[in-house]
């Protein structure tokens, strides 16, 4: 059946077994995609896929449970399920259904272009072209991909909220392989937007680029340098350790930044924003995955930490009112905390050139590696592998790489000496949320080289 | 799932446009899972997976699709679309499908979702609160079990029809220590292909247990200094650094393409001689074992390494044919909604020739890392990573004081040259492995081993 269908008939379920606060979330997911080799289409795939997640209010506790299959017994299952599961639950004081009357933020959004399969096939097959044109040691091995999705979410409760949201959008991606020798170098750049503003010139040669640069590269000598952060660095290690602004981090101990609020946590160049709604952002998202709306805020301004990231259950018990982050990774999943576009704000350090010249000499920082494990969300510690360029007398010079870059993140933001302009925010990860920045530079950073 | 018949017809609709190949892969998977943190069951969520993914290759081309609907119409229409995306000739071929049944050599005696959810939460409550209670220092406890019974059926346009029930059950323990303003932590997440008969083997007192005593290890430890030395690295997890450094760039999802630096390899000595190394996914109730893989091809048993010199990569059917190369039955996928390609599913480096003893006490000044994290590697390149979670220095050849914030990089076709030393108490441990076809549970493990060099990270 189809989901205004099961939705119906879960609701029914719901108010049979003399439940009054329930909620019904759904996510409905669409792609196509196309990939590349060796100058051909090698695969193409589309896909869609829906799921509900109930919950529900149950001896003042919030069960949860989800499906994909929808049919009047799983109705009536995940009713069940969801009642059982909150019976088990230790948590008191915690289960809210939200309340309507929320003023939304209407965002402005543009108008989509849905592109054919055919039109996908050329934007993936023209990126792979470019690729090869761009420079002569790009071998075969090369990629490139093209995706259309489009995510629709429904959230409907018992106290008579109703809403829902849709994104959509195309991404093109460049993977590109140069050789030199006997070594190989693997090149990465993507782009998302609406299918009319994508160029797979520019996206292939950045690609290229990201290969070609590698190449000569060495290691260097361990010890101490100054480094600077390129802003997709910036971006990822904003990824990683988002978990340190959430407030359910913090009220269970996983974060150093718990009774922090209004507290210098970084130097004053340190200004961090999430904005739900950002300009430069492809997802804008009025709602949370409890029905709260959203906004933007300053998480920390020029230093001090305004407000850490809330959800309804956080904020009540911190007293305060949810941020509407809210967030759920997946129909399924339980509500957390994330941001939307979260980013490093502009510091006035000017251009990426002028970056280089206020560094001097250093490390210009343009990858890192393995940060699922060598990152700690929660102590902050990192050491990560690495690779970049060398900054000599204020200009960028020899790639560098099979380095290890290490520091603990709390720190990193007292340490910070410069942050520049060349700001970006990056395409959406899994998930939908963004990440962004301009460059960074930090003094005296230990790394590990030969 | 869907029945015979239907499945004939959506597959003989796929092959209606000169697809010489069609498959059909029916998922139906629940999953629980129990949550604990703050001494308190905080969260239960349970969902369950319910889709199609099918493929159709002409040659090396491969079109996919997947659908949740199992509803015949919206099945025909995702089989459509498929054959749509080829330009062939219309022909028609038929399709007879014919039922194998492989067998199952992964005994299940407690089935996770026949059993109640406070049998499953007083074991999670074992398990967290022995972290909990373990020392003073340990202020934050996270814990959770997972249990997954995830039923796949494969059908064909060979006439394949096979299906597979595979069931297992995971307890994860994270402990955080923490003392004057600095936390550290510690965990241990031991996993099988098996039901709740798992805590008679490994009891959950003994999970928290060891997440506790790492923490507070960690907690008690300095920083490491970086630079190059020598490294003994100790069994179980330890062998993430085969997966990362070598195992990713045998799958044929790297070879096949030109994106591996062990291309056209085969026959010759890309490991130092002492090193042998298997993929192995028919060990009876092993993490990444199955009976079936997710094309329907019977779990294989392969040597990968033997004295060093290169003997099989990790075959799907797709890179088969790119490779010209048969499948050897390592074509996974995280769930219907991701396109299957080879994969490893317990992958190890045997036993060696050296004692243990003698590998620590060769050591002049290295580092000892007892327990791993996790790493992640560039096939193209080979340039890998990985975390050590518990770090010992080695000096004068005895282990000494622990070090924390290590990491351990290098390039995967040098450092399989330089694992000099082969000790011989080969054990497994259990992660999650994410790449293209998803995250899928896949079992690494080793000896303890020398490294007579490596970069180490830290400050």
């Amino acid at each position: 059946m189809k989901y205004t269908e099961f939705k119906e008939k879960v609701m029914a379920a719901a108010a049979a077994r003399g439940l009054t606060e329930y909620e019904l979330y759904a996510e409905e997911k669409e792609n196509i995609s196309v990939e590349t080799l060796n100058h051909e289409i090698s695969a193409f795939s589309t896909g869609t896929v829906a799921g509900a997640c109930f919950r529900c209010v149950y001896q003042g506790k919030l069960g949860y449970a989800s499906t994909e299959l929808y049919t009047a017994s799983e109705a009536e299952r995940v009713v069940e399920e969801a009642m059982e599961n909150a019976s088990i639950l230790e948590t008191e004081g915690e289960a809210f259904i939200h309340e309507p009357g929320d003023a939304y933020t209407k965002p402005e959004k543009k108008p989509v272009t849905e592109p054919s399969a055919a039109q996908l096939t050329e934007l993936a097959l023209k990126t792979e072209e470019a690729a090869y044109g761009a420079d002569e040691r790009i071998v075969n091995g090369s990629q490139s991909s093209a995706n259309f999705y489009r995510n629709k979410i429904f959230l409907s409760n018992s106290k008579g909220l109703d809403l829902t949201d849709e994104n959509a959008f195309t991404a093109v991606g460049s993977y590109p392989i140069a050789r030199e020798g006997e070594e190989m170098f693997s090149g990465f750049y993507s782009k998302a937007g609406d299918y009319t503003e994508l160029d797979p010139q520019i996206v292939a040669e950045k690609g290229v680029e990201d290969a070609v640069s590698q190449i000569g590269a060495v290691s260097v000598p361990t010890g101490t340098y100054d480094v600077m952060f390129s802003n997709h660095v910036t971006a990822m290690m904003l990824r990683v350790y988002l978990n340190i602004f959430s407030a359910e981090a913090a009220q269970k101990e996983m974060s150093m930044l718990a009774g922090k609020e209004n507290e210098m946590v970084a130097v004053p160049c340190v200004t961090l924003i999430d904005d739900p709604f950002c300009e430069d952002s492809l997802v804008k998202t009025p709602f949370d995955g409890e029905g709260v709306a959203t906004r933007r805020k300053d998480v920390v301004k020029e230093g001090r930490l305004m407000t850490l990231l809330h959800n309804l259950a956080t904020a009540h018990k911190a007293g305060v009112a949810s941020t509407g982050n809210g967030v759920k990774a997946g129909y399924a999943a339980p509500v957390s905390i994330q941001p939307y576009n979260f980013y490093l704000e502009k510091g006035g350090g000017g251009t990426t050139e002028e970056m280089y010249e206020h560094l001097g000499d250093g490390i210009y920082l343009t990858e890192l590696n393995g940060m699922h494990a060598g990152a700690n969300p929660v102590t902050g510690d990192f050491s990560l592998a690495s690779a970049g360029f060398l900054v000599e007398n204020g200009k960028k010079s020899r790639p560098i790489k099979n380095f290890t870059i290490s520091g603990n993140f709390y720190q990193l933001l007292q340490d910070i000496a410069l942050v520049g302009d060349d700001w970006e925010l990056r395409p959406p990860m899994r998930g939908n949320a963004c990440y962004g920045g301009p460059s960074f530079i930090v003094r005296g950073m230990s790394i590990g080289g030969k | 799932m869907i029945n015979k018949a239907l499945l004939t017809r959506v597959l003989e609709k796929a092959l209606s446009t000169g697809a010489d190949f069609a498959e059909i892969y029916v998922e139906h998977t629940k999953e629980n899972n129990i949550a604990m943190i703050d001494s308190r069951v905080d969260s239960v969520t349970d969902k369950l997976i319910s889709g199609v993914g099918m493929r159709i290759f002409q040659g090396t081309r491969c079109v996919t699709a997947s659908c949740t609907s199992l509803e015949e119409s919206d099945l025909m229409a995702c089989a459509g679309r498929m054959a749509d995306a080829l330009e062939g000739v219309p022909v028609n071929r038929t399709v007879r499908l014919q039922e194998r049944i492989f067998g199952d050599i992964h005994p299940i005696r407690v089935v996770p979702g026949d059993a109640s959810l406070k049998t499953k939460t007083d074991l999670l409550k074992e398990g967290h609160f022995a972290a909990k209670n373990y020392h003073q220092d340990i202020s934050q406890v996270r814990a959770n079990l997972l249990d997954v019974d995830h039923q796949i059926l494969v059908a064909n346009s060979d006439g394949l029809y096979a299906q597979d029930r595979q069931i297992r059950t995971r307890m994860t323990v994270n402990a955080f220590a923490s003392k004057g303003g600095e936390k550290q932590s510690g965990s241990c997440s031991p996993g099988r292909r098996m039901g709740l008969e798992l805590f008679d083997m490994i009891s959950p007192k003994s999970i928290g247990e060891k997440a506790a005593r790492q923490a507070l290890t960690m907690l008690n430890a300095g920083y490491i200094k970086a630079g190059r030395m020598p490294v003994a690295i100790e069994n179980g997890f330890g062998g993430v650094i085969f997966h990362e450094a070598c195992g990713h760039s045998l799958e044929a999802s790297s070879v096949a393409p030109g994106q591996s630096q062990f291309c056209g390899k085969l026959g010759q000595q890309i490991a130092n001689p002492k090193l042998t190394a298997l993929d192995d996914g028919t060990i009876p109730n092993a993490w990444g074992s199955m009976n079936i893989d997710d094309e329907g091809t019977p779990a294989q048993r392969k040597v990968l390494i033997e004295n060093g010199i290169l003997k099989s990569y990790m075959v799907d059917k797709l890179n088969g044919r790119r490779m010209g190369m048969e499948s050897t039955g390592s074509s996974r996928r995280q769930s219907y909604l991701f396109d299957p390609t080879s994969r490893m599913t317990n992958t190890f480096i045997a036993n060696g020739p050296d004692r243990n003893e003698d590998i620590i006490s060769s050591i002049e000044y290295g580092l000892y890392a007892k327990a791993m994290g996790g790493g992640s590697v560039n096939s193209v390149t080979g340039a890998f990573n990985f975390a050590v979670n518990e770090g010992y220095i080695i000096r004068n050849g005895k282990i000494c004081e622990p070090v924390r914030g290590a990491s351990l990089i290098g390039k995967g076709s040098e450092i399989i040259m330089d694992i000099d030393m082969i000790g011989n108490n080969l054990e497994t441990a259990q992660g999650m492995c994410g790449a293209s076809s998803g995250s899928i549970p896949t079992e690494v493990g080793q000896p303890l081993i020398r490294v007579a060099s490596i970069t180490v990270g830290g400050r």
